[in-house]
């Protein structure tokens, strides 16, 4: 993108005119300023820590943050590492669990579009995940529409390298932490993804699967086999959409 | 707990079995890159013709919502790592409080992950010996 292409259009807002690399560097400032980029470097400790604690190599633990980018995925994955679970099954959890970014991609594309091309659509769409999601909601709608792609790839340039520093200062500090530190470092991804799950919730359809995946899952470890993570998703998730439909219909009648 | 040392057992197998470096790598990129990637992809193709709020849509985030519920809930109470060495109840309670505090601090995920991580600290601190 050069310079000329960006000052063709006049600025909708009163924005100043900056050029692509400087929207680019905003959005680097933006990802470093970020809160919610501030939760997701410490999840990314903990996912560092847990690969640690699960015997996951060190270049496999920051491999998988850098090419996959989504930390549901990831613990699914090292989910199944650990507990020996055949690597398409572990792929068949993924893949059901990683639906849920189709509809966040749906949502934000709009933002981008413009002059995106397709591939780079494609890549832009890449690195959406619920942190990139959220922050773009917030951070994009306010700016004119040539400086949203350039901001967007600073953002996530930011977050993806913090995200696989984090996870490699979790790997090397979950040996090195006092021994009460070091339970803390493998609780942060339980707790910061229970309260990011449920600040995402917004209708009861939402709250219902969170709350019906917490319960449900103890009964499928007991006599779900090896496929527990699926039936939890697939009984909670079919229960709350249920409810949902149901009270919908009532409420039309 | 049944579960711990027959996961552990396990691993133990599995480490030997692939023993060799690629395993890892393969797998983060067959089992974890392109079965996320995809929907990100099939978002980019077919966004024209999606609605967010369809029931499909409702459905899937629903399904997706209540795996990662679960995942939670297992690392919670079916730890693998150094979590095991605590408590039951301080595990619940660490949960329960880093709840709280995050509706008390008007829904900050910030500050209710450090809430939960000081109970989940304090209590392992005074739970376990050094």
């Amino acid at each position: 993108m050069s310079e000329s292409d960006v000052s063709i259009l006049p600025d909708p807002t009163s924005q100043p005119a900056l050029s692509a690399r400087q929207w680019y560097l905003r959005g680097l400032w933006a990802g470093i300023t970020s809160v919610q980029g501030i939760v997701l470097f410490a999840s990314y400790i903990g996912f560092g820590g847990l690969c640690a604690d699960s015997g996951v190599p060190l270049g496999a633990a920051a491999f998988s943050t850098f090419l996959i980018a989504a930390l549901p995925s990831q613990l699914l994955l090292v989910g199944g590492y650990t507990s020996g679970t055949a690597a398409l099954v572990i792929a068949l959890a993924v893949l059901l669990s990683a639906a849920r970014l189709l509809p966040s991609v749906v949502t934000l594309l709009p933002l981008l579009r413009g002059r995106g091309r397709f591939w780079v659509q494609l890549f832009a769409s890449h690195f959406v995940a619920v942190t990139v999601w959220v922050e773009s909601q917030r951070l994009l709608p306010s700016l004119a529409r040539e400086a949203r792609l350039p901001f967007y790839f600073g953002l996530v340039t930011l977050f993806n390298m913090s995200c696989v520093i984090a996870t490699v200062l979790g790997f090397f500090l979950s040996g090195q932490l006092p021994r009460a530190l070091a339970i803390g470092l493998t609780f942060l991804t339980p707790i910061s993804f229970l309260l990011a799950l449920t600040r995402n919730s917004r209708d009861l359809v939402d709250y219902l699967s969170l709350a019906l995946g917490l319960v449900l899952a103890p009964v499928f470890v007991e006599f779900g086999g090896r496929l527990d993570i699926l039936w939890t998703g697939l009984v909670g998730g079919a229960a709350a959409w249920l409810i949902h439909r149901f009270r919908k219909m009532k409420r039309a009648t | 707990m049944a579960h711990s040392s027959l996961s552990q057992n396990e691993e133990g197998n599995m480490n030997t079995l692939i023993g060799s470096g690629l395993w890892p790598y393969l797998l983060v990129i067959f089992a974890g890159f392109l079965p996320t990637d995809i929907w990100r992809w099939l978002a980019v193709i077919f966004a024209r013709r999606l609605d967010d709020d369809s029931e499909l849509m409702v459905f899937v985030r629903a399904v997706a919502t209540a795996m990662v519920a679960g995942v939670i809930t297992r690392l919670v109470l079916f730890p693998t790592g150094d979590l095991i060495s605590i408590p039951l109840m301080i595990r619940v309670g660490a949960v329960a409080g880093g709840f709280i505090v995050y509706f008390l601090a008007r829904r900050s995920t910030l500050i209710g992950v450090i809430g939960g991580e000081a109970i989940m600290i304090a209590g392992a601190y005074f739970n376990v010996a050094p």
